[in-house]
C-alpha cells in the first residue's frame, strides 16, 4: 500500500477490500469523488461494466447502472445467479473467464465471503467487490465515508455508533475497521446474539482499538456525532425463530432523539424496516437518502479511476 | 575417519543417533504422531518416534528422528504450526550442524483449511493462502473470507 499521485496509479487495479487501502488511497478516492460532483463529461463511453450478481441486490447494482450511464457507458450482466450457466453447476472462475471477454470492467456480488478476490485473481479487467456474504462492502464504505466527510468536514476523531445486526452485517464489518484506521471512537450497540463477530473485536483489539459494546438497542448512547443503524437482516438467520426474537429490538424517531441537544447525523445503509420511523426522513441530521446519492457519484469516480479514463 | 560398529552398537545408534537426518525435539505432547503423518514417510527413511517423554520445558515431550531427511520449509511450515515451541536439530555425520526453531513463512499455501463454511476456498477447487498476522500468540488471515483465525483453533490440509 502506497501514496498514489495521480489518478493513473488507480487504472487497471481491483477493489476487492477496504484491508487493501491505505489511508491516503481512501482519501484520494475521495477527493477524486468530490470532483465527479457534477462531471458531465462521458469519460466511459463505449466502455462496457459486467454487473454479476449473483445474490439479489437493489441499491447496489442500480447504482453501479446508474453509474456507468451516467458516465456514457453500457451495463450488461445478471441479477439473479439462477437464470445463469451457475445454475447448471458452471464454476466461479469459469463464469470470470467467460465474462472478462466481454467487459471493461466487473462488478461482482456473491454469498460467498472471499468470491470477489478469487474473481480479481482469474479476472484480466479490474473487479469490484459488491458484496461478499457477511465480509465486505467496499464501496458502501466509500460511500459513507464520502457522506460523513461532507457532512462533518472531516472522518478523523468522530464518535460513531453502530446499532443493530453488528453479526451478519458486511456493511458494517467493511466500515468499522476503516474508521478505527481513522481514530474515530466506536460504540458497538446490538441485541447480544448480533454481536461484532470475536475475530473482529480480535483485529480491532490487536490494532489497539477499544469499542465499547452495550447490548441494549433501545437505548441510544449520548456521546455519539453518528448513529450508523442497521436493518436486522432475516436472509442471514440460520434460525428464523432467532430472528423473530431480535427483528423489532430496535427503532429510532423523533422522540429517541430527544435526548440530544444537538443534530446527530444518522446513517443506514437501506433498505430499511422498521428501524428508523419514517418521521425521522425531514429531520436535518438524516443522511440515508444522501448516502444513495452519493453512492452514484462515488462508484462513477471509482469506475473511471480502475478503467483508467478520468 | 569411520570405523566399524558392532551390531549392539549399531542398533543403539538406530535410536539414539543419526548418522544423518533430522530430530524434532520439545514437540508439545500429543502433537508427535500428528506430526509425524502430516510429513508423511518415504519407502527408504527410519524412523524412531519417542511419545510422552520427560521433558523440564514442557513437562511432557514428544520426540521424532528421521532418518534420510531434511526438511523442506513447506514441511518446517506444519511443525511450527502444530508445535512452536519444537526444535529442529540437521544431523550429518553424527553431528548437529543445525538447530533452529521452526519459523513460520509470512503466506501458508495450501496448509491450512479455513474454518468458515461460507469461504469461497471450501466451495471452489483453489489452494488455500493463510497470512501472518501475529506470530506469538499465532493468528493468521484467510486470503478470501478475511477472517482471521487463532493459532489453536487451525485445521491443517
Amino acid at each position: 500500500m502506497s501514496k498514489p499521485a495521480t489518478d493513473q496509479y488507480f487504472q487497471g487495479k481491483d477493489l476487492v477490500s477496504m484491508r487493501d487501502l491505505s489511508r491516503d488511497e481512501i482519501l484520494y478516492i475521495l477527493e477524486v469523488a468530490q470532483r465527479f460532483e457534477n462531471d458531465k463529461q462521458p469519460r466511459l463511453a463505449g466502455k462496457i461494466l459486467a454487473n454479476l450478481f449473483f445474490e439479489p441486490s437493489t441499491r447496489t447494482r442500480l447504482s453501479f447502472h446508474a453509474a456507468m450511464a451516467r458516465l456514457g457507458g453500457t451495463t450488461l450482466g445478471f441479477a439473479d445467479a439462477a437464470i445463469t450457466s451457475v445454475s447448471k453447476g458452471e464454476s466461479l472462475v469459469d463464469t470470470i473467464r467467460v465474462v472478462e471477454n466481454y467487459c471493461d470492467i466487473i462488478v461482482i456480488r456473491h454469498k460467498l465471503e472471499g468470491a470477489a478476490r478469487l474473481a480479481a485473481e482469474i479476472s484480466q479487467r479490474p473487479v469490484i467487490n459488491g458484496g461478499d456474504g457477511a465480509n465486505q462492502h467496499p464501496t458502501q464504505t466509500l460511500l459513507d465515508l464520502y457522506t460523513i466527510q461532507k457532512l462533518h468536514g472531516r472522518i478523523e476523531g468522530l464518535r460513531v455508533a453502530f446499532l443493530g445486526d453488528l453479526r451478519y452485517s458486511r456493511t458494517v464489518h467493511s466500515l468499522i475497521e476503516t474508521l478505527a484506521r481513522f481514530g474515530c471512537d466506536l460504540v458497538l450497540v446490538s441485541p447480544p446474539q448480533l454481536r461484532l463477530p470475536t475475530d473482529l473485536l480480535d483485529d480491532m483489539a490487536n490494532i489497539g482499538v477499544r469499542c465499547r459494546e452495550e447490548f441494549d438497542p433501545s437505548i441510544l448512547p449520548e456521546d455519539v456525532d453518528i448513529l450508523y443503524t442497521t436493518r436486522i437482516q432475516k436472509e442471514r438467520f440460520p434460525d428464523q425463530l432467532e430472528y423473530e426474537r431480535v427483528k423489532s429490538t430496535y427503532r429510532v424517531d423523533r422522540r429517541a432523539l430527544e435526548i440530544y441537544d444537538r443534530t446527530v447525523t444518522i446513517m443506514h445503509p437501506l433498505p430499511r424496516v422498521n428501524e428508523i420511523a419514517m418521521d425521522l426522513d425531514d429531520y436535518a441530521g438524516s443522511a440515508y437518502f444522501k448516502q444513495v446519492e452519493n453512492g452514484v457519484t462515488v462508484r462513477k469516480a471509482l469506475l473511471t479511476l480502475l478503467v483508467g479514463a478520468s | 575417519m569411520t570405523r566399524e560398529l558392532s551390531d549392539v552398537e549399531m542398533r543403539t545408534i538406530k535410536v539414539s543417533a543419526l548418522e544423518r537426518g533430522t530430530v524434532i525435539d520439545h514437540l508439545r505432547g500429543g502433537t508427535g504422531l500428528r506430526v509425524l503423518s502430516v510429513l508423511g514417510l518415504k519407502e527408504d527413511e527410519a524412523i524412531a518416534l519417542g511419545l510422552n517423554l520427560e521433558s523440564k520445558k514442557l513437562g511432557t515431550k514428544d520426540l521424532i528422528k528421521i532418518e534420510n531427511r531434511e526438511l523442506s520449509q513447506e514441511e518446517v511450515n506444519k511443525i511450527a504450526l502444530l508445535s512452536p515451541e519444537a526444535t529442529l536439530s540437521i544431523i550429518r555425520d553424527y553431528k548437529v550442524i543445525a538447530k533452529f526453531q521452526p519459523e513460520l513463512s509470512e503466506v501458508l499455501i495450501g496448509l491450512i483449511r479455513c474454518s468458515n463454511p461460507s469461504c469461497i476456498g471450501n466451495h471452489e477447487p483453489i489452494r488455500s493462502e493463510f497470512r501472518v498476522v501475529h506470530r506469538r500468540p499465532l493468528r493468521v488471515r484467510c486470503r478470501y473470507c478475511e477472517r482471521a483465525t487463532n493459532g489453536e483453533r487451525l485445521e491443517l490440509c
